[in-house]
């Protein structure tokens, strides 16, 4: 259990007093980012550019919607959601497959509803079955991506030009709506999981689960809800991807349940439960993608990108925990 | 009393589950095709359950002790890759042997990363999955590399006694020896104290923190055997020889009813869980099924039988268990190492 | 749903000209059984690869089971060894890799069961055990490309490769003989892999725009998914360059870009034929006629002076 609470989130965890290591907890995701950055500057003229500030943020901040709902299945002890890539296609099929029959607006709600639906399946399970997480959303991925290529076949899905679709895959002030979109969700949930009670519970049911149902926590719905977050948000980040690239295959999402996971933990959310921020996940998508960024800017072989990303993850967790068993023993 | 009687059905299905889904397969196959009901299927089944099979086996006592090891599938390329590529300057057999001793490096580095620098097992096993995966890549420059001599490894998925191969039989062999270790001594048995509730594990005198170590080498160890095996017998070392077979391992392993909250689990449940996945892979592809449909209905199994376990074994708490034993887990290393 | 099959027309048109063309050879297979090991069951290239076969079956009138090595070339060898023991009447077979199969073809070999390569070649030893590979040339495509990036360059300037997923078989190639056939004038400044894959390549394109910038001449691209992503971010960088863009496959949003004057030339591999002629090859080899070790798919290079000629493949 947490001794160290290095986040603004009440939480069920005893308050600890600030310590160099709790001090250097809040600051370590800054100070990556920050030298990643300088990095940066070193490697390509170009890199501090509006631009390419601007397509760091850009490629990631779709994936990064489902790395917030990842945020909140880690903080409730509800572990990892594996079933984000089937969501994910299922959002971009249904959003594009349904334009003709209803419009591109309603397609894409329809989109993120279909997927919310995949996510309310694991919900229930999780919360009300109280199934093991990993085995729910390994079956419910398998069966999910499975009706999807069903619906499509082999087939590619195209979108249908219109003013919605051009409009999401556009820019606003400047700025792509995708990162937009990302930023305003980050900046919601992060008040949810920070301020509100739903927010609070999550806290309470992944720091202790008995305690959190003894004391009138609405323990499975709040981890249900949990899910049924990720399903929805997985589902806006494939209507993102397919209107911003005009197309949609079942593949659309693979892999992104690693990519959500190393955000998330990056970020320094505990996948058992109790601790974790929204910022802190932000932070772990701004990682990844610098990291993306510069591979390709320094000109290293593309699969380099696993061997950056896992060391990372493991520095960062190692000095964590070994922070956190230093101002444990103090 | 009609809770009672899904309990009870539920209960028999579950405990019963791998001669269930047997015998549906059996009856299944043996009505719609011909010649499904022969020795070749059975050796057919039997041979392409070896390699999986090997990965899921090192996963056994892993999810016994109530840890998980999400790196197999990376430690199985870079193991096939070294077991083929050092072959022109090793010469095949100590190559193969290399390929054994990749697995287990890749095993020691996970048991460093979870006991010594106490990362939980997911995380740390995800970090060397992408680091496995990327450094197999790297090496070969995402080339395959082919056997100079690939007759070597063909005799692997030869004949043998009319429903085996060598390669089925050393996966049989294998799990029985790990049914033997497991179930018939001491240290098997500690491993699943180890699994149940660390702290009582601790207060008995149990090693822990070796125990969990052991099982990730031994882990490291089968997958690099999958590997090994893979690569002789396909006369292929390939950098993503096992990108796709962690799923497919860990289903099986969950099929045959080990848990992941720890604890729990046998090497020949194991050993029915692939078998029993393999036959109806088989049988879907006698029948030309499309793969997704394949997935569909592996989806529902998997949920399906879960949620009957859950019910009939009635438990509470199994899921906030594993949370908090991990928790703990963490608490107690510090205690034990400080 | 606007899932674009225009193949559906090839279909009837194929099936029709087997129904004419193929009866010598149908009278003496109809009835007998094909196991035929694809790459997958769900991919914009392959499935309508899988319907060519399919059609082309049922015009001879053969039982084919269709099973899905779902891009693993591991699955793949034990699917063929399930064939052999299956004992049925020819196989035709998609490798992924150049010696995985070489245990089952041997089984294949000793049974007597006839088998056929569709779309990529397996290794040398493995070759000899197969009777006929149908498909395109993707080492040639990757020369034809090499080609083409000189012609338009003028033999000299800056290009970066878009590839495959590392360790792909069809990217090795395409990749392989590009290089091997590129003028020593061409400098590639960067090759990335975006994994055929539209979203990525978009990506990665944003980033070495950022880097290269109007030092970039060339674009070889190993699909046309991934030319489309690297026009997409040429579009969003507002860069006033106009690189040559190549890709591969001849696919609808290509010959979109070719008629806009964005991409320079794509090939045509069109899957559904590739399937159809696959079988009928098969058939043709069960049936104890000989046939050419290789039945080529041309490699037909597209560009804005023929594209009125040819319809997208895909």
């Amino acid at each position: 259990m947490s001794l160290v609470k290095s986040d603004p989130n009440p939480g069920p965890a005893p308050a600890g007093t600030l310590t160099a290591g709790s001090v250097l907890s809040v600051l370590s995701i800054p100070l990556a980012i920050v030298a990643l950055m300088v990095l940066g500057s070193f490697v390509s003229p170009s890199f501090l550019t509006a631009r390419n500030l601007v397509n760091i943020l850009n490629a990631y901040s779709a994936v990064g919607l489902a790395a917030i709902g990842s945020t909140f299945v880690a903080v409730c002890g509800g572990l990892a959601d594996l079933s984000i890539p089937a969501n994910v296609a299922m959002g971009a099929l249904v959003a594009l497959g349904a334009q003709t029959l209803v419009g591109p607006v309603a397609a894409a709600l329809l989109g993120i509803l279909v997927a919310s639906l995949g996510g309310l399946v694991n919900g229930v399970l999780i919360g009300y079955v109280r199934i093991n997480p990993i085995i729910v959303t390994l079956g419910s991925g398998f069966l999910l991506l499975g009706l999807s290529q069903l619906l499509v076949g082999g087939g590619i899905v195209y979108s249908e030009p219109s003013a919605f679709g051009s409009f999401v895959a556009g820019n606003l002030l400047g700025v792509p709506v995708a990162v937009w979109t990302f930023f305003v969700v980050a900046l919601i949930l992060h008040i949810v999981l920070s301020r509100t009670p739903f927010g609070r519970w999550n806290f309470a049911v992944g720091g202790n689960y008995e305690a959190s149902a003894a004391s009138a926590v609405p323990v499975r719905f709040t981890r249900a809800a949990a899910f049924v977050l990720t399903g929805l948000l997985s589902g806006m980040c494939g209507v993102l991807i397919a209107l911003s690239i005009g197309q949609a295959r079942p593949i659309i999402g693979a892999g992104y349940e690693f990519v959500a996971i190393s955000a998330v933990v990056l970020g320094g959310t505990s996948l058992f439960g109790g601790r974790g921020s929204i910022l802190r996940t932000v932070g772990g998508v701004i990682i990844l993608a610098l990291i993306s960024n510069l591979i390709v800017l320094i000109g290293l072989p593309t699969p380099s990108t696993g061997l950056a990303t896992g060391t990372i993850i493991l520095l960062v967790v190692a000095v964590d925990a070994y922070l956190r068993r230093r101002t444990g023993a103090e | 009393m009609m809770r009672l009687n899904i309990g009870t059905i539920g209960n028999v299905v579950v405990r019963y589950r791998l001669l269930v889904m047997l015998a549906a397969v059996a009856v299944f196959g043996g009505w719609t095709l011909d010649d499904f009901l022969t020795l070749t299927t059975l050796q057919s089944i039997l041979d392409r359950a070896a390699v999986v099979g090997f990965l899921a086996l090192g996963l056994t006592p892993i999810l016994i002790a109530g840890q998980i090891d999400l790196s197999i599938g990376s430690i199985m390329s870079l193991a096939a890759y070294a077991t083929i590529a050092l072959q022109p300057d090793l010469g095949n057999v100590p190559a193969a042997f290399i390929g054994l001793g990749v697995g287990i490096l890749a095993g020691v580095v996970n048991a460093l990363a979870v006991v010594v620098f106490k990362v939980t097992s997911l995380v740390a096993t995800l970090a060397t999955l992408l680091i496995g995966a990327s450094l197999a890549l790297l090496i070969s420059n995402g080339q395959p590399a082919s056997s100079a001599d690939p007759l070597f490894g063909l005799f692997l998925t030869d004949n043998f006694l009319a429903i085996l191969t060598p390669r089925s039989v050393l996966f049989i062999g294998a799990a029985l020896l790990m049914f033997v270790w497991l179930k018939g001594t001491p240290s098997g048995r500690n491993l699943y104290a180890v699994g149940s509730s660390m702290p009582a594990a601790i207060s008995a005198g149990i090693n822990v923190n070796g125990y969990i170590a052991g099982v990730f080498v031994l882990s490291g160890f089968c997958a690099g055997a999958a590997g090994v095996i893979q690569a002789l017998s396909s006369a292929t070392g390939s950098p993503i020889a096992g990108s796709v077979l962690l799923i497919p391992a860990i289903t099986a392993v969950v099929i045959g009813g080990t848990r992941l909250e720890g604890g729990r689990g046998s090497s020949l449940a194991t050993l029915g869980g692939v078998v029993a996945l393999g036959a109806l892979t088989t049988l879907s592809e006698y029948n030309g099924v499309p793969s997704y449909t394949q997935a569909v209905y592996t989806g529902l199994i998997l949920i399906l039988l879960i949620t009957l376990d859950r019910i009939a074994g009635g438990d509470e708490g199994k899921t906030t268990r594993t949370l908090r034993s991990a928790a703990v887990a963490k608490q107690t290393q510090q205690g034990g190492t400080s | 749903m606007t899932i674009r099959r225009n193949f559906l027309i090839g279909a009837a048109l194929s099936a029709l000209a087997v129904a004419v063309a193929g009866p010598a050879a149908a009278a003496s297979v109809e009835g007998k059984s094909i196991c035929y090991i694809t790459a997958a069951n769900s991919h914009f290239y392959v499935t309508p690869t899988n319907e060519g076969a399919q059609a082309a079956a049922d015009a001879a009138g053969v039982e084919l089971t269709i099973v899905s090595e779902e891009f693993s070339p591991q699955t793949g060898a034990d699917q063929l060894n399930s064939c052999v023991s299956r004992k049925v009447d020819g196989i035709l077979l998609w490798p992924l890799d150049a010696n995985s199969y070489l245990p089952g073809l041997l089984k294949a070999k000793q049974a007597g069961i006839p088998v056929v390569a569709i779309d990529t070649t397996a290794g040398e030893e493995s070759m000899k055990l197969i009777a006929s590979f149908v498909g395109a040339d993707k080492y040639g495509q990757g020369q034809i490309s090499a080609k083409q990036m000189g012609e338009a360059l003028g033999g000299e300037g800056d290009i970066i490769i878009l590839a495959g997923q590392a360790g792909n078989n069809t990217t090795i190639m395409r990749t392989d003989g590009f290089l091997a056939d590129k003028p020593d004038g061409i400098n590639v400044l960067a090759t990335v892999n975006a994994d055929f894959d539209q979203q990525k390549a978009l990506v990665a394109s944003r980033d070495l725009i950022t880097k290269f910038g109007d030092q970039i001449d060339g674009v070889y691209a190993e699909d046309d998914a991934m030319a489309a992503g690297f026009l997409q971010a040429l579009e969003e960088s507002g860069l006033d360059i106009k690189p040559v863009v190549l890709g591969i496959g001849g696919m609808k949003m290509a010959f979109d870009a070719i008629n806009a004057g964005q991409m320079s030339s794509t090939i045509m591999q069109p899957p559904f034929e590739n399937g159809r002629l696959a079988i009928e090859t098969l058939t043709k080899v069960m049936a104890g006629e000989t046939v050419d070790a290789v039945v080529p798919l041309e490699n037909t290079v597209v560009t804005k002076d023929n594209i009125g000629d040819y319809e997208p493949a895909f």
